[in-house]
């Protein structure tokens, strides 16, 4: 179980992300994170592995507190949970199977790593992991060739890797059209249903969190709004998180 | 992906063989395997490693084991016989679709090449030791420039930092200052009252007769080195522009016999570029005789040729989409380059000029090594008298006016690549006001700098007595065994210079380049210091050409390709530098935050997420650096930093023009071949 207690982030420019933001996330759950642009969405999920360093409030995450954990602790923690971002960030001039080895990065030893050495299962598990997502063809091929869908299922890919038993995913369908965005989904949902991993995933599309999310939490300038099932999210909900001009638009 | 399975699974027994004639015959198996370039970079780096290694040995005795007098080889050829097999399993390893690293050919190839070089550049570490008082000797005087003089007794003195302190601690404390003036030297740089040469104006007017001496402002060196950079990027413009569209293959296959055209002058521009504009200016100075004006026809003809290849290719690269829509209007050939073509090529011809503008104002202060005009005559007339003071006030001037040109140039072509459209709103008259005086003062610049660079048209129809011997001579140039010996000797030791100063250079430009990168150094007040001081070693070296350092470092380790190499280094360093910390900056930070994100520690994050980012380009900047060591290698002699210059200016000084033809057949050659395979080199891997 993922606890966040008044958790609150001011930038080093001042700018203040978040406002003592406190909820929970059971295992196993699909919890999406709605709101605007820059309402403070990336802010938290990157606090959550500490990428971002929260300025006050805790975090524990099945019973370990991230928030005070060491450089080793928190690396410890880091690689139990995978990450996938909206721009994929793969490494473009590197090969597939090299981007999805960096997800055993973790777990595996400092220097036969930095010689590119890595053992037979993980390189078995790549093998998997891309069979997982489709792209077990693709294993040489470098990141940059792929299209935008299939550079996101690398991403998840280097995620798999990692055996995580949570994901975040930072708005992973925000760069690809909505039929692709679906497909992606698809696979975040089966891992969330197939094998109980945790999911927070933030989104920008409201039929996307209806479709697919467990349990929804929205932003609103850094300040927790919203906290609930996704189909409680009525008309009055949606104008107090996306502001009074808002319309309801709807993908696919 | 079933073809590729076709061909594998049933070989013919003639294509079994075919990885072994690579036993015979280096890189053949690789070229029938189809992987043709690969292949004949083995067959060409064989016959190249084989030569050198038996050339070395007979001319120098590089790796001479056993007696010279009787039974005796060069332990050159172990690594060579590496090559050799490893070029053999190469050939069957790729048949067999199996992959094949490299590594093996290139350690045997280094081995060879770096001990060759190290040797033939005449490296002598320990006097970079032994010989070190020498050199704090010239930094001494390097910090030290000839800048302010005072009076000690009667004798006018160089007025040093010590001097110059006194004199700031009398002023501030109101005491009597010690008498402290500009020097003669800094005078003359930037030049002082005097007398000078009736101008031409003054002659025209009845004020003055032809080459009188009237009293008048002299003007000094640098600011006749602004002037010689700044005539020829302008005529340069001018003539690439209508040059570049004969260069243009998208225009030319619209004329009748265009192609033919095309190839001429694309081979014309290229040949001319290969030729350094130092080199040029020896020929010039045949032409025109010794002077500004020498540097600026030297500087122009160098520069139609390069704006000339970039100019075309912009052309060429042009939306031919307007071009059919004035075609599909009616428009004729004519109109079809003013209304279709012209609009789309302004901005980046422009900023292409203003990047030739910074390359010419470096070039212009060399210019004078050999064409005697600008601050590069002076330079020289400093070193020969010894008189290192002087030298150092010349390197900071030319310095600080090179840095603000390189300043003005970046700036202005960013701007334009911005490429904002103009508001339509009318242009205010003040703006309208302010272009006009820009005319105008530009105008005036202009006439003022055609007056001081002496430059004059009629002298180009009338040239020097032994100029027609020497275009006759460079037609018949001299391929006797003894000059073509000598011209390979030191043409392998400039390729050497080239390639040391480049490996030197970049292993050194690397971590500094780490401490110049803004995304690395973070935010601290200690770290952007460090930032800001790393970047300004880079500017203030980069702003200064190899041949004038090239001073330093003989003073230092004495005349000869090591002063060269190590002055090229310098210049490699600071360029590199600056590109390989641009690299850094230009990284994805998604990455590192993605591998960090895995749990990864630092080290790890380092090799899979920057270093996979930033090997491409510094590889292909190396390659950059690289194509212009080679063509810096060529004149460094000229300042005695050894190499194929220095048997260049002494040919030309002996008026051997026939040999000196040879010297400049070969140093095309040279160019043009590294130019190829360095293209081909970025092609494969960048």
């Amino acid at each position: 179980m993922l606890k966040i207690e008044h958790l609150s982030k001011i930038y080093p420019n001042g700018t203040q992300a978040l406002y003592d933001v406190s909820f929970e996330v059971e295992q196993g759950e699909f919890l999406a994170v709605i709101g605007l642009s820059g309402s403070g969405k990336s802010t938290l999920l990157r606090c959550i592995n500490r990428l971002i360093e929260p300025t006050s409030g805790t975090i524990t995450w099945n019973g370990v507190e991230i928030t005070n954990a060491s450089g080793k602790e928190i690396r410890m923690i880091r690689r139990q949970i995978g990450m996938i971002f909206q721009q994929f960030n793969l490494v473009k001039r590197s090969s597939v199977n090299t981007n999805v080895l960096t997800g055993r990065l973790g777990y595996v030893r400092t220097i036969p790593s930095l010689f590119h050495i890595f053992s037979k299962e993980d390189h078995a598990r790549v093998k998997k992991t891309l069979e997982m997502v489709g792209l077990e063809d693709k294993i040489d091929v470098r990141a940059d060739s792929l299209s935008g869908g299939q550079q996101q299922r690398v991403g998840i890919a280097r995620a798999l890797m990692q055996e995580p038993k949570m994901i975040l995913a930072d708005e992973p369908v925000a760069s690809l059209d909505p039929v692709l965005a679906h497909s992606i989904l698809k696979y975040l949902e089966n891992l969330n249903k197939e094998y109980g991993i945790t999911v927070l995933c933030s989104l920008h599309f409201l039929d996307l969190v209806h479709r697919y999310a467990t349990r929804a939490i929205a932003l609103k300038d850094g300040h927790l709004v919203f906290q609930g099932l996704p189909k409680e999210i009525d008309d009055v909900q949606f104008k107090e998180i996306y502001g009074k001009e808002a319309e309801r638009i709807e993908v696919i | 992906m079933s073809a590729d399975q076709q061909i594998t699974k049933k070989p013919s027994s003639i294509e079994k063989i075919f990885p072994y004639t690579s036993i015979l015959i280096p890189g053949m198996g690789q070229i029938l395997g189809k992987r043709l370039w690969r292949g004949i970079a083995i067959f060409i780096l064989t016959l190249l490693l084989s030569f050198l290694v038996q050339w070395s040995l007979t001319n120098y005795e590089i790796g001479l084991v056993g007696d010279p007098e009787g039974a005796f080889f060069s332990w050159m050829w172990i690594p060579f016989l590496l090559f050799y097999i490893w070029n053999i399993s190469d050939a069957i390893k790729l048949s067999k679709n199996k992959k094949s690293s490299p590594l093996i050919a290139v350690i045997s190839a280094c081995v060879i090449l770096y001990t060759i070089g190290w040797t033939v550049t005449g490296i002598k570490l320990d006097r970079l030791v032994t010989r070190f008082d020498d050199a704090k000797t010239v930094a001494s005087r390097l910090v030290n420039p000839d800048v302010f003089s005072t009076y000690e007794g009667d004798k006018v003195v160089m007025c040093d930092w010590n001097c110059l302190g006194e004199y700031i601690r009398a002023k501030i404390n109101r005491t009597e200052a010690p008498a402290v003036f500009p020097s003669i030297n800094i005078k003359q740089i930037f030049g002082q009252q005097g007398t000078v040469t009736a101008s031409r104006w003054a002659v025209f007017f009845g004020k003055a007769t032809l080459n009188e001496r009237v009293p008048g402002f002299e003007t000094g060196k640098l600011v006749e080195t602004i002037a010689i950079g700044l005539l020829a990027t302008l005529f340069s413009t001018v003539l690439a522009i209508p040059v570049s569209f004969f260069g243009a293959h998208n225009i030319m296959k619209r004329v009748p016999g265009g192609s033919v055209i095309y190839y001429i002058t694309r081979a014309f521009l290229n040949i001319v570029r290969a030729v350094d504009t130092v080199v040029w200016g020896l020929i010039v100075i045949v032409w025109v005789g010794l002077g500004s004006f020498a540097g600026v026809i030297a500087l122009t003809i160098h520069s139609i040729a390069a704006l000339g290849k970039l100019f075309s290719e912009e052309i060429e690269h042009i939306d031919s989409g307007p071009v059919e829509a004035i075609e599909a209007a009616g428009g004729n050939f004519f109109q079809v380059i003013r209304f279709g073509v012209v609009p789309q090529v302004i901005p980046s011809f422009l900023s292409f000029t203003l990047l030739r503008w910074d390359i010419n104002m470096r070039s212009a202060t060399v210019i004078g090594f050999v064409a005697g005009g600008g601050i590069g005559f002076f330079v020289l007339e400093t070193i020969r008298m010894g008189g290192y003071n002087q030298y150092a006030a010349a390197l900071w001037a030319i310095a600080v006016v090179i840095i603000i040109v390189d300043f003005i140039s970046s700036k202005w072509r960013a701007n334009i690549l911005k490429d904002q459209p103009k508001t339509v709103e009318k242009t205010p008259t003040w703006k309208k006001v302010r272009t006009a005086i820009y005319i105008l003062l530009g105008l005036a610049i202009f006439l003022y700098f055609w007056e001081i660079t002496k430059i004059d048209l009629k002298r180009l129809f009338d040239p020097g007595p032994t100029f027609g011997r020497l275009l006759r001579d460079f037609i018949t140039i001299d391929v006797s065994k003894n000059v073509v010996n000598n011209v390979v000797r030191e043409l392998i030791i400039t390729v050497m210079q080239a390639l040391l100063a480049t490996t030197l250079g970049g292993i050194l430009a690397i971590p500094f380049s780490f401490l110049a990168a803004k995304n690395l150094t973070g935010k601290s007040k200690f770290s952007s210091w460090i930032f800001y001081g790393t970047r300004a070693v880079f500017n203030v070296l980069r702003s200064i050409e190899a041949l004038l350092y090239v001073a330093i470092f003989v003073y230092w380790v004495g005349i000869g390709p090591f002063a060269g190499m190590l002055a090229l280094t310098i210049t490699t360093f600071a360029l590199l530098g600056k590109l390989f910390s641009e690299a850094i900056e230009n990284i994805d930070p998604g990455v590192i935050e993605a591998t960090t994100a895995t749990g990864a520690n630092k080290l790890q994050t380092i090799m899979y997420a920057i270093v996979p980012q930033i090997v491409p380009p510094f590889l292909s900047y190396l390659i950059y650096q690289w194509d212009i060591n080679i063509r810096m290698a060529t004149i460094i002699g000229f300042a005695g930093g050894g190499g194929i210059g220095l048997m260049l200016s002494t040919y030309f000084g002996s008026l051997q023009y026939h040999k000196a033809g040879t010297v400049i057949v070969a140093i095309v050659l040279i160019v043009a071949v590294m130019d190829f395979t360095s293209a081909k080199i970025r092609e494969k891997f960048v």
